[in-house]
Parts: structure tokens; C-alpha cells; sequence
């Protein structure tokens, strides 16, 4: 299987590694609809055959069998009556004489969970193994350092603009299960995968990869991280067809929603899952203790834990409201108590609480109200997501006064399918705060996205994150891997902000099947602000714009072995600025775009 | 919301209104002449005696609600002290702080000072009264924030570059040859010094009628003349407590109240106090007439306040007899230029050549100094300003021009610029001119001062020439301050932290400063290194001290070349005609990156103007060429930096670029 946008990243999201994950993963396959497409659609067909959208079947001409001379089958009392020994039904294939490889993964495997292992009749062991390749050039507006510039002549705040980003990423991990594969829900498993991150960057000017002014412009690092530490348990069957309650404790992939808008992480918690009514009705109820994020790789830090606590319930409901289309309702509360001492990250950036406002540190309570959809009305396929924000912020640093929280959040990507090309249309509506000073946030910010939308990694918009040169220091416009215009010192270990501007994102894309190997990816977004009270308070400065700026992305994915196993994948995005952009940032001739490129590859086994 | 709308349209229409009208013309000369006024002036309001009287009633009621006698003085918005109350029972001196081991303080560090008490609340009123204006609203926790070793000032520290106005306490010093002293009886005319400079005690707060900035209020009370060293925790302060019930009624608008003025995204602190802190009611404080002899009296003040002329009324900023006025056609040809007026219609500083005539070649001329002058007040006008509401404003600064003698060759500002701009820019203009020239290592080296506070008798260590030998060393050039290199305000502030470079902690000092993360780590707000040497023993001296902060020789003036004392953060250059120094240019007034850009790129059109009779550096020779090794890293100092957004009426960024 292929891991979702952010495994090909420094970092890793590996929730979606492992298909047998009865629940949630079933969703999670939307989110790599992005990067496979819906390989489970064009196989299903007569052999030999892709059915194709738009395209009617065509069968063959109605024929009448006349065969002269003839012969009936043998009666059933013609074979001998003696049974060929089959261990069990696992090893059917090693009877029937299937050669396997121990290093093929794709064919039957006993390292894959393909068969029992120790001699057992079900117990299974599925190994893990992915390496995750990422060269990264970009640019983006970059101040020079404040204390000390690297070159003479500095005499403004924009200086270089283009860094290079590269990570390489090794994931091993092993799920021991008990149970009958496919057939129904494991009784039992245990599961473990751990990260291993090196990571190298280059920056243009100082301070921008360490606050100490005598770092200098490369940064390597490396980090080993848990992604995965659970048990699950099978709690109890309720039906013939296994519905089920399953209780998994630890570290786990997590989506609150089908496209990672609110929450997508893999974090230390409890869940209770199962599912009703022959798989009609799903459900899950969760918390979970965040754990800290290592700053550089962005992997799990299980040696410490942040004060921010996740409690989350929602129901999904197949063929809801027409056949082919999942609701989900979901509610979920993100409880904060980071008002203690100030959290440096690893490059000695303070970053929680942000350097933004009255600097103070604060904590929030807020509950998000979601809907979330996901399929088709026929032959439009739809995916949906609304949120509300509700809650109260104990210390809004534009008033230094406790604040209500009220925001909300809606996207939906429609997409028509024609023949082999899919035509999307994407948007998007975070609330943005228009009056700072109102102790009313009406900004909205998730918890940790992980977008997979309009173009997600490969979109400039969502990939970088932008500096807020001039209105935070340590604090970006929109975070890595992002679609919120949130201004927060950083998507992993910074807080929740909703004095934020918001985000309004609307966009064309297509997904063009080229051959069954290849496609290629197209995405235009134009991007704006919400509100703008927020910024220009930061920045002392108005008015502005809101008109954030153009991103155009390309994005080519080649899957040589028609699988998973093999992904390359290469993309380049450029941004245009937007008269609000350039309002706030460098538009000097040498800058005026600004690019994101990405090549990766990823090896799975 | 919809008055924000409307707000922000109306922003756009007067900032469009205000560029169409706005038409300047540089004449042959350099001149620049602007055709039409683009700043309001401020509303002509002042403090009466009876406003005064209230602000001391509300005072006192908050202190005898706390049971704190506290000394209360009011100031109007050129320092001129219009009350100095001393409630009986308050503490008669003032402690400073140090919390290294005492043998380690240095300067004014851990100092108790007899009667220090009224000069200190004298200090904070004028700090409050001259960092604010109409457009921002500083208190003195404001001014706690932006002079210490990082900004913001936390616990822990963090690594971050220290604050925009490092140094800004050692300005409007008793000392100052630019600062009005009082004279008893006499005059009006402002703007005054300040007893102990600017202070960072919480305590501190600007009082407005009509949203027109009148004066300030200091309170003292706790015996202790500190800082706050930690702004993410709340810091309940009864002197700011006391100070912020005097404001009830003469309160800053909250729309230019310091924690609405953001500096890179971090808001200022303007009161940790809120008015439901308060333990009296200020509005219904018993009447100032109404209050028993036993309450206190007026306490005189000598070279700042007269009791027994009882309490003054405060004057009108921006007339005659508040020392400050709008310029004549023939002083500055500007409609919205400002000067400093004697009370007789005297510019103080107007336009004039150098006196440096037996140090270069060919000085200033008066023409160089005015279109310098005119081009550095347009910069200014098309400024985004950095600290001021409503957003979008236009900077409001002071600009001066000095020969390489120090010798101010003129000073023009903006109507509603803060007074503080005054004696900082020239501060400025002076400390560039000097570290570039020729004179800083035998001057310094000349300097006498023995630190009087410690060492009142002699024989004792001259304190100044060892920072020549620091400076040196540092740069590894035995030849520098002989006028090889150009320093510019920021590359002196580079040279002037406690760490090395600004702000990451666990490193030695730069050579002007004291130490933190080395022994004797005795660098404080109080002992910032070689700008607090040169102005020790005047302070020392008491309130009587000469009109001339520093011991160097004097030049063929009379008067040493830093008369009123080094500043030590950005804003000015020093000006060169070729490769020779004539001068310098100091901007204060507005965000330090928007100084800089003042001094800078008006000194670059004058010389384009001017056709490159005066000019920038060459660039060879500024000081952003100097790379010091730190632990194997190369730190460069810097030149300016320019602000982001620089211009309120076009999108361009990197103005400075290439210049």
C-alpha cells in the first residue's frame, strides 16, 4: 500500500501503510485516491478490459453455442474420491506448486501476513519496510538575518530566496495478528513501526534554520521516531458477518475526516471501534495525549508528552443519503493546557506560545462540530467537509483577555469523471478573524491537518510554509502541509491560533490516467485571505490586499509495477503573488514567483 | 465591524487623497519644497491646573487605598514639571537594581540613591510623556520592553536580537546640551531633561484630552527604580496601579495604547494593570483642595521644579512657548516641518554649515544641510509608520544633521513626532559621526572619568580608554576608530550588546558592553558599557552637572563631540563627501528599521539631488564589510536595515537595495 501525502515527506504519515485496518483506513483510501487513483475502479471488468467512464460497455455479439459431436462432462462419480492434503487454506498455493520470494512483497508472502507463520493455523506476521526519498527546491520571501546578514550590502529585510529540502526516511515496522486475514476482524494484533529520518537543509540567509545568529545556512539532522505502538483487541462479534467492537491502545494513525482537514496524525491514545449493520454503520471513540513532534523530521518524540488532549467521537453512515455516497458526523474536542513555560523547538525558536500578539502563553478548549461526506451523486463524485469551532481561548494575545472562539470551515472537491481524465473543482472557506480586539476568534484553525486537497503536496499554497517576515517571528502565513492561512509558529509543536486571517481557496484540477503507469496532475488555485484586520495589526500596516496569489502545480506520478511498491513521483508549483502578497512581501523582479519542487520515491516492501 | 470598513476605506481615500496633494519639487539646489500639509497638527489642548490637581487626587486616593505613600509627578509633553507631589510617609530615595553578587555592579548598578525618589517620578513622567504622541501611547513598562537584552524580555530567555530601543535610557539626560533645564521662575520652553533619563519603572503613563497627548504622570513609591525582566507573566505593580488611577479621565485612547502597536508581531506591553485592579475609585478621588496638609505637600526639585510656585499649567505642544513650532518658509521649506524655538522665535538648530573646518576639507555647507534635511523629512513623509494607529500612518520623526564635531547643524520634525526623537537623533547623528571619524580612539582615550558614584575620591582608573583596547581586539584591527570604517547606528548597536551577536545567549559581550554569560556578567539596563561610562560622572554630579554629558576633549566649538551622551541603536549615518566624513544624520522617533531608512535614503537623494556633493559611505568601507569569527562563524555587522513595507503609498520592498 501507499502511504498518503505526507509520507513522502520528512514527515512520514504512515497511517495509511497497512490496508487490513478494518475502520478507518477504509477511508484513509481516499486520501491516496490522489496519488492512485481508483485502481479498484478501472480493474473490475471482463479480462482484458478496463471499464472506462463515459465510455458504454461493449460486449460481444449474442452467440449461439452449436457444437456437433459434442461431449458431456463426466458424472461427479468419475474423479477419484481420495482428497489431496492441504495443510490449510493458506498454503494452497504452495501446494498447488506457487513459487513465493521471501523479498517479493507483492505476491504471497509469509512476511506480509500472506500465511500463518510458527507452524500456527492463524497467527500472522507482516513486515514493513519503506524508504521515502525527498528533494526539495524552493523559494520563498526570506528575511535576512535581523543580527548579522550573511552577505554585505543587506541593507533591507528581504534577502535570498531559494532553499533546497532533502530527506530521506526509512520505516520499519511489523504487525503481528491473530485471526483469519481477510476472512473477518482479527482477534488480536500488535503492531509497531518505527521512523528513522535524516534530513538535510539549505537556507539562504541566517536565522532562518536556527534562531542563534552564528548558525549557519545548511542544517542536517536525524531523528528515530514510533510511529506505531498499539495493541488491538476484539472485543466482540455482533453479527454473521463480523460487525464488530475493537478497542486499540497506543500510538495510531488517526483522521478525524476523509481528507485529513482537522485532524490526520499518528498519536498515543485509546480507540474504540467497530462497525454495525453488515459494515453499513461504523463508528469510533477516542482520545488521545498528543505526543511531542521532533522538530526537523516531524516524527513522534515518544519521550515527551504535550499537555494538548484530543477527545473525538463520530458515526459513519454508508449509502447516506444515496447509495454511493458516506456521511460522517463527528465531534471532537481538543483540550489545551500549554499555558506553562515557554516551548523552544530544536532549533531554539520559541514556539509555543507563538511570538505573536502579547507573546503570553495561553491555553483553549474548543470543540469542532463536524460533517464530513464522501462518494457520489451519480456521476459526480463529491468529497465535503464542514466544521464548526466553538469554544474559548483563555488568553487572546491581542487583548490579553479570555475570548470565544467561533469559526467555521467548510471544502468540497467535486469531480467528474471523463474517460480517463477526472476534472476537479476545489474549494475551500476557513473563517478569518475581522476584529482582533472583540475577544471573539473567528479564525479557524484545525489541530494538525494534513490536507489531502486541491493538489496537497504538490500545491505550492499547501506545501510551503511562508515566513510572516515583518509579523511574527518564528511564525508562518499558512503551515507545511497546510491550507490554513493560520499564522502558527509551526504545525507540529505550535498551538491552535484563531486570530488568524482564513482562507479562501478555489481551485480547477485534473487527473489525467495517462497509461496505467503514469499520471499526471494539474492543479490552478487562486488563494485568498478572509479577513485582513488580523495581518495588518501584526504588520502595523495597511490596508492590504487579500488577494493571497495564484498557485499553479504539476504534479507526475509513475508507478512502473502498476502497484504500490515502486512510487515515483515529481511535482512543481509555482506561485504567483496576489496584490495582498506582494503588499506584505518582496516583489522585487528576481522574486516575483515563487516555486516548490518536489521528487520523491518511494520503495515499499 | 462596520465602522472598521469604514475606517479602512476612508484610509485608503485619505491616503490617495494625501498623495495626489502631496507634489514635491526639488529645486536646483536640493531643496525639496512640498506644495501642500499631509499631518494633521495636534489639537491645541494642555493641562490645566485643575486637570493636574485632579490627576494628583486620583493618585493619592489609589495610594492611601493601597496605605503606600507614593511621590506623584505630572509633566506636560515637553517636560516641563507642572507638579512634584511627595505624600507624606513615602520613601525618600530610590534602590537600583542587581541581581549578580555586589561586587560585581558597575555604573548605576545597586545604587541607593538619597532623595532620589521625586527625580525618579520626574523620570517616569517625562519617559511616558516623550516616548508617546498621538499616534502610540508608551508607558514606562512599555520602555521596560524594548531596552532590554532580548525582545521580548522573557523567562527563560530566549535567543532572540535585544530591543529596538536598547540604550533609549540614557537619553534626555541631565546632562544633555540639547535638553531645557528649568530655570526657576523662568521659562516654558521645552523640551526639558529628565533627571535620571528614561525610565523603565512600571509607573509611568502618557495623560491625553481630546486624544492629544498633554503630558505624563510618574509614581514612585516602592522605594525600588527597576525593570520588569519577564513579560509573559502578569507583574502587579502598585506604583503603575497608583499611576493608572491618576489617568482616569486623561486616559490614552485605547486605539494607540502601546499593546496596539505591533514590532515584528509582538505587541508592546502598555499596563499590566487594569483599571479593575484598582483598589479606590480615581473618578470619585476626593478633590486635591479637599485633602488635609497631613496628605503631603509640593516638594521643590532643584533644576526641575519650584514648589512654591504651586502647581503649573502645562503648555500647548507644537507653539512658541512650548519650544517647539512650526517652521517659518525660510527655516525649512516644508508646510509640515517643525522646529525647536528659543520662546522668542528663535530656531535653536536651524540649517547651517559645519564647524569642522580645520578637520575637512570642504564642511557641510548650509545647503547640503537643508536639502539633507528636506530629503530626509519627504523619506519620512511617505514612511509606513512602524509604531503608530490608526494603521496606515505616516512615520513622525526628528531628524538632525552634525559636523564631525558634534555640532548640530540643524533639527527638523514632523508636528505629532515623539519629543524623545529630539536628543535621541542627535545622540545618533553624533555617535556615527564619531565612531567614523578620525578622533573616537584619542578622544575616548582622553576621557577622565573615574565613576564618582564608586570612587568619589581619587586616585581611581579612568574608565573609558579601556573600551579603544575591547574595540580593537574585537575587530583584530589595532588600527580602528581612527576614521577607517563607517559605522552606522546599527553596527554600533551590533558592537553595543551584552552577547555576541545580539542575543544568542551564552556568548561574551560585544566590546562596548558588559558582560552577561561571562564573568563579571554585570550588564544591565543600568550599566549598558561604554555608552553608561561616558555619562557616569555627570550623573554623579548631581542635578547642577555642566550641559556636557562626557569628559572628552573638547573640540575648537568648546564642546566635546558626544555632548550628550552615545546612543546605541539604529538610526543614522554618517555622511561623506567622497571618501571624506563630514557628518552624520540621526532619525528618531518611529520604529528603528523606518529610522533607518529616513537617515538613510534621505542622505541617498539628497546626493542624487545634490549631485553626489555629499553621499553615502562608499560602500567599501561600511561597516557591513567587518566579519568577526565567533566560535568559527563568520558574524558580519550591519549597515541598515530597511523596513518591510517601507512606503505607505506604493507596494515596493528592498528600497534600500543597492544604494
Amino acid at each position: 500500500m501507499a502511504a498518503g501525502a505526507d509520507a513522502h515527506t520528512a514527515k512520514p504519515d504512515i497511517s495509511v501503510i497497512h490496508a487490513e485496518n478494518p475502520v478507518i483506513d477504509t477511508k484513509l483510501d481516499k486520501g491516496f485516491s490522489i496519488i492512485l487513483a481508483d485502481a479498484d475502479d478501472d480493474t473490475i471488468g471482463a479480462p482484458g478490459e478496463r471499464r472506462q467512464p463515459g465510455r458504454p460497455r461493449t460486449f460481444p455479439q449474442h452467440s449461439e453455442q452449436n457444437n456437433p459431436g459434442a461431449i458431456e462432462a463426466p458424472p461427479p462419480e468419475a474423479f477419484p474420491a481420495d482428497q489431496i492434503p492441504v495443510p490449510d487454506r493458506w498454503r494452497l498455493a504452495q501446494t498447488l506448486d506457487v513459487k513465493t520470494n521471501w523479498w517479493d512483497p507483492y505476491n504471497q508472502n509469509v512476511l506480509k501476513g500472506d500465511e500463518p507463520v510458527f507452524g500456527t493455523q492463524d497467527l500472522f506476521l507482516s513486515l514493513t519496510g519503506i524508504l521515502d526519498s525527498v528533494v526539495e527546491p524552493r523559494s520563498f520571501p526570506v528575511p535576512v538575518g535581523v543580527q548579522t546578514t550573511q552577505r554585505p550590502g543587506s541593507l533591507d529585510v528581504f534577502g535570498e530566496p531559494t532553499s533546497l529540502f532533502l530527506s530521506e526516511t526509512a520505516i520499519v515496522g511489523a504487525s503481528l495478528f491473530k485471526g483469519s486475514t481477510a476472512f473477518k476482524p482479527p482477534d488480536f494484533e500488535a503492531r509497531i513501526a518505527l521512523a528513522l529520518n535524516y534530513n538535510f537543509t539549505t537556507a539562504p540567509e541566517r536565522l532562518i534554520l536556527n534562531i542563534r545568529p552564528t548558525a549557519g545556512l545548511t542544517r542536517s539532522d536525524g531523528f528515530p521516531g514510533v510511529q506505531e505502538a498499539f495493541v488491538e483487541f476484539h472485543l466482540r462479534d455482533l453479527s454473521d458477518r463480523y460487525d464488530f467492537d475493537a478497542i486499540r491502545i497506543g500510538v495510531q494513525p488517526f483522521s478525524t475526516d476523509f481528507r485529513g482537514f482537522l485532524f490526520q496524525d499518528n498519536q498515543l491514545g485509546v480507540r474504540l471501534f467497530g462497525d454495525r449493520d453488515d459494515n453499513r454503520y461504523q463508528y469510533n471513540l477516542a482520545a488521545f495525549a498528543r505526543l511531542e513532534k521532533d522538530t526537523n523530521s516531524g516524527l513522534n518524540d515518544i519521550t515527551r508528552l504535550r499537555r494538548d488532549y484530543i477527545f473525538t467521537a463520530n458515526f459513519y453512515a454508508q449509502d447516506f443519503p444515496v447509495v454511493g455516497f458516506t456521511s460522517q458526523g463527528t465531534v471532537t474536542y481538543n483540550m489545551n493546557r500549554e499555558d506553562g513555560k515557554i516551548h523552544f523547538d530544536d532549533n531554539g525558536f520559541p514556539v509555543r506560545p507563538a511570538l505573536i500578539g502579547d507573546d503570553r502563553p495561553r491555553e483553549y478548549d474548543v470543540v469542532y462540530l463536524g460533517y464530513n461526506g464522501d462518494g457520489h451523486f451519480g456521476r459526480i463524485n463529491l468529497t465535503a467537509s464542514a466544521y464548526g469551532a466553538l469554544g474559548e481561548d483563555r488568553n487572546n494575545v491581542f487583548t490579553d483577555m479570555p475570548a470565544q472562539i467561533r469559526a467555521f470551515f467548510f471544502a468540497a472537491e467535486p469531480s467528474y469523471d471523463f474517460d480517463w481524465l477526472r476534472v476537479r473543482l476545489s474549494t475551500l472557506y476557513a473563517s478569518g478573524d475581522g476584529n482582533p480586539y472583540d475577544n471573539t476568534e473567528h479564525g479557524f484553525d484545525a489541530i494538525f491537518e494534513n490536507p489531502q486537497f486541491a493538489g496537497s503536496d504538490t500545491s505550492y499554497f499547501i506545501r510551503q510554509a511562508i515566513p510572516f517576515v515583518g509579523g511574527g517571528r518564528a511564525v508562518s502565513l499558512t503551515g507545511r502541509n497546510g491550507e490554513l492561512i493560520d499564522l502558527r509558529s509551526s504545525k507540529d509543536e505550535g498551538q491552535s491560533n484563531f486570530s488568524n486571517p482564513g482562507t479562501i481557496l478555489l481551485g480547477l484540477g485534473a487527473d489525467a490516467d495517462v497509461t496505467p503507469e503514469i499520471r499526471l496532475t494539474g492543479n490552478i488555485n487562486h488563494i485568498w485571505f478572509d479577513r485582513m484586520a488580523v495581518v495588518e495589526a501584526l504588520r502595523q500596516q495597511a490596508p492590504i490586499s487579500s488577494d493571497f496569489g495564484m498557485d499553479y502545480s504539476l504534479a507526475l506520478i509513475w508507478r512502473p509495477n502498476m502497484n504500490q511498491n515502486l512510487v515515483f513521483r515529481t511535482s512543481f508549483a509555482i506561485l504567483d503573488p496576489g496584490a495582498g502578497f506582494s503588499e506584505l512581501f518582496s516583489t522585487s523582479t528576481r522574486d516575483k514567483l515563487f516555486y516548490s519542487g518536489l521528487v520523491n520515491a518511494i520503495l515499499t516492501f | 465591524m462596520l465602522s472598521r470598513r469604514v475606517s479602512r476605506l476612508s484610509a485608503i481615500v485619505a491616503a490617495a487623497a494625501l498623495y495626489c496633494a502631496q507634489v514635491d519639487v526639488v529645486t536646483a539646489t536640493g531643496v525639496r519644497t512640498v506644495a501642500a500639509s499631509i499631518y494633521p497638527v495636534p489639537a491645541a489642548v494642555s493641562l490645566s491646573v485643575s486637570d493636574v490637581q485632579k490627576v494628583l487626587a486620583q493618585a493619592i486616593a489609589e495610594a492611601k487605598a493601597r496605605a503606600l505613600p507614593a511621590d506623584i509627578v505630572v509633566v506636560d509633553r515637553v517636560g516641563n514639571v507642572l507638579a512634584a507631589y511627595q505624600m507624606t510617609g513615602a520613601l525618600k530615595y530610590i534602590k537600583t537594581p542587581f541581581t549578580g553578587a555586589a561586587a560585581d555592579a558597575v555604573d548605576l548598578e545597586n545604587l541607593k540613591i538619597a532623595n532620589g525618589d521625586v527625580p525618579a517620578a520626574i523620570a517616569k513622567a517625562i519617559t511616558a510623556a516623550y516616548l508617546s504622541s498621538g499616534g502610540n501611547a508608551f508607558s514606562t513598562r512599555t520602555a521596560s520592553m524594548i531596552v532590554q537584552q532580548h525582545f521580548p524580555p522573557t523567562t527563560p530567555p530566549t535567543d532572540l536580537e535585544g530591543g529596538p530601543l536598547f540604550g533609549v535610557q540614557f537619553s534626555q539626560l541631565p546632562c544633555s546640551d540639547i535638553m531645557q533645564r528649568y530655570v526657576a521662575g523662568g521659562t516654558t520652553i521645552g523640551p526639558h531633561r529628565s533627571p535620571l533619563g528614561f525610565s523603565a519603572d512600571p509607573g509611568g503613563f502618557p495623560l491625553y484630552k481630546s486624544g492629544a497627548l498633554v503630558g505624563g504622570v510618574g509614581v514612585m513609591a516602592d522605594g525600588v527604580y527597576g525593570y520588569d525582566t519577564n513579560v509573559l507573566n502578569v507583574d502587579k505593580d502598585a506604583e503603575e496601579a497608583i499611576a493608572l488611577a491618576a489617568t482616569t479621565g486623561y486616559a490614552a485612547p485605547t486605539t494607540v495604547t502601546a499593546d496596539r502597536v505591533s514590532i515584528n508581531g509582538t505587541t508592546l506591553r502598555f499596563s499590566d494593570t487594569r483599571t479593575s485592579d484598582l483598589k479606590s475609585k480615581p473618578a470619585s478621588a476626593p478633590p486635591f483642595s479637599s485633602l488635609p496638609a497631613s496628605t503631603g505637600a509640593l516638594v521643590a526639585v532643584n533644576g526641575y521644579y519650584q514648589s512654591s510656585f504651586g502647581i503649573r499649567a502645562g503648555q500647548v505642544f507644537d507653539t512658541e512657548a512650548s519650544g517647539i513650532r512650526k517652521s517659518t518658509t525660510a527655516e525649512f521649506n516644508n508646510p509640515d516641518g517643525f522646529i525647536l524655538t528659543d520662546g522668542t522665535g528663535h530656531n535653536r538648530f536651524p540649517a547651517e554649515a559645519g564647524t569642522d573646518a580645520g578637520q575637512v576639507t570642504s564642511p557641510l555647507t548650509t545647503v547640503e544641510v537643508s536639502g539633507l534635511l528636506g530629503q530626509a523629512f519627504g523619506v519620512m513623509s511617505h514612511a509606513r509608520a512602524g509604531i503608530r494607529n490608526p494603521l496606515g500612518s505616516r512615520a513622525q520623526v526628528s531628524i538632525s544633521v552634525v559636523d564631525t564635531n558634534g555640532t548640530v547643524l540643524g533639527i527638523v520634525r514632523a508636528p505629532d513626532a515623539p519629543v524623545f526623537g529630539i536628543d535621541v537623533s542627535v545622540q545618533k547623528a553624533r555617535t556615527v559621526a564619531f565612531f567614523s571619524g578620525k578622533h573616537a580612539a584619542s578622544d575616548f582615550s582622553a576621557d577622565a572619568d573615574r565613576d564618582l558614584f564608586r570612587h568619589p575620591t581619587p586616585p581611581s582608573p579612568a574608565i573609558v580608554p579601556s573600551f579603544v583596547g575591547a574595540f580593537r581586539s574585537f575587530l583584530n584591527d589595532q588600527t580602528q576608530l581612527t576614521g577607517k570604517t563607517a559605522f552606522a547606528a546599527r553596527s554600533i548597536a551590533n558592537l553595543s550588546r551584552p552577547f555576541f551577536p545580539d542575543g544568542e545567549e551564552g556568548l561574551p559581550n560585544g566590546p562596548l558592553s558588559r558582560p552577561l554569560a561571562v564573568a563579571p556578567k554585570n550588564w544591565s539596563v543600568f550599566a549598558t558599557g561604554l555608552q553608561t561610562a561616558l555619562i557616569l560622572d555627570n550623573i554623579a554630579s548631581g542635578s547642577n552637572t555642566v550641559a556636557q554629558c562626557t569628559a572628552l576633549p573638547n573640540t575648537s566649538t568648546g564642546k566635546n563631540r558626544l555632548a550628550n551622551g552615545i546612543q546605541i541603536f539604529s538610526g543614522a549615518v554618517p555622511i561623506y563627501r567622497g571618501s571624506t566624513l563630514v557628518g552624520g544624520i540621526g532619525v528618531s522617533g518611529d520604529g528603528i528599521d523606518q529610522d533607518d531608512m529616513i537617515s538613510f535614503l534621505g542622505l541617498y537623494n539628497a546626493s542624487v539631488a545634490l549631485k553626489q556633493s555629499i553621499a553615502e559611505a562608499p560602500v567599501g568601507i561600511r561597516a557591513d564589510r567587518i566579519v568577526i569569527p565567533v566560535h568559527g562563524s563568520p558574524v558580519r555587522l550591519r549597515y541598515v536595515n530597511c523596513p518591510v513595507a517601507p512606503f505607505v503609498d506604493s507596494s515596493q520592498q528592498n528600497v534600500c537595495d543597492g544604494k
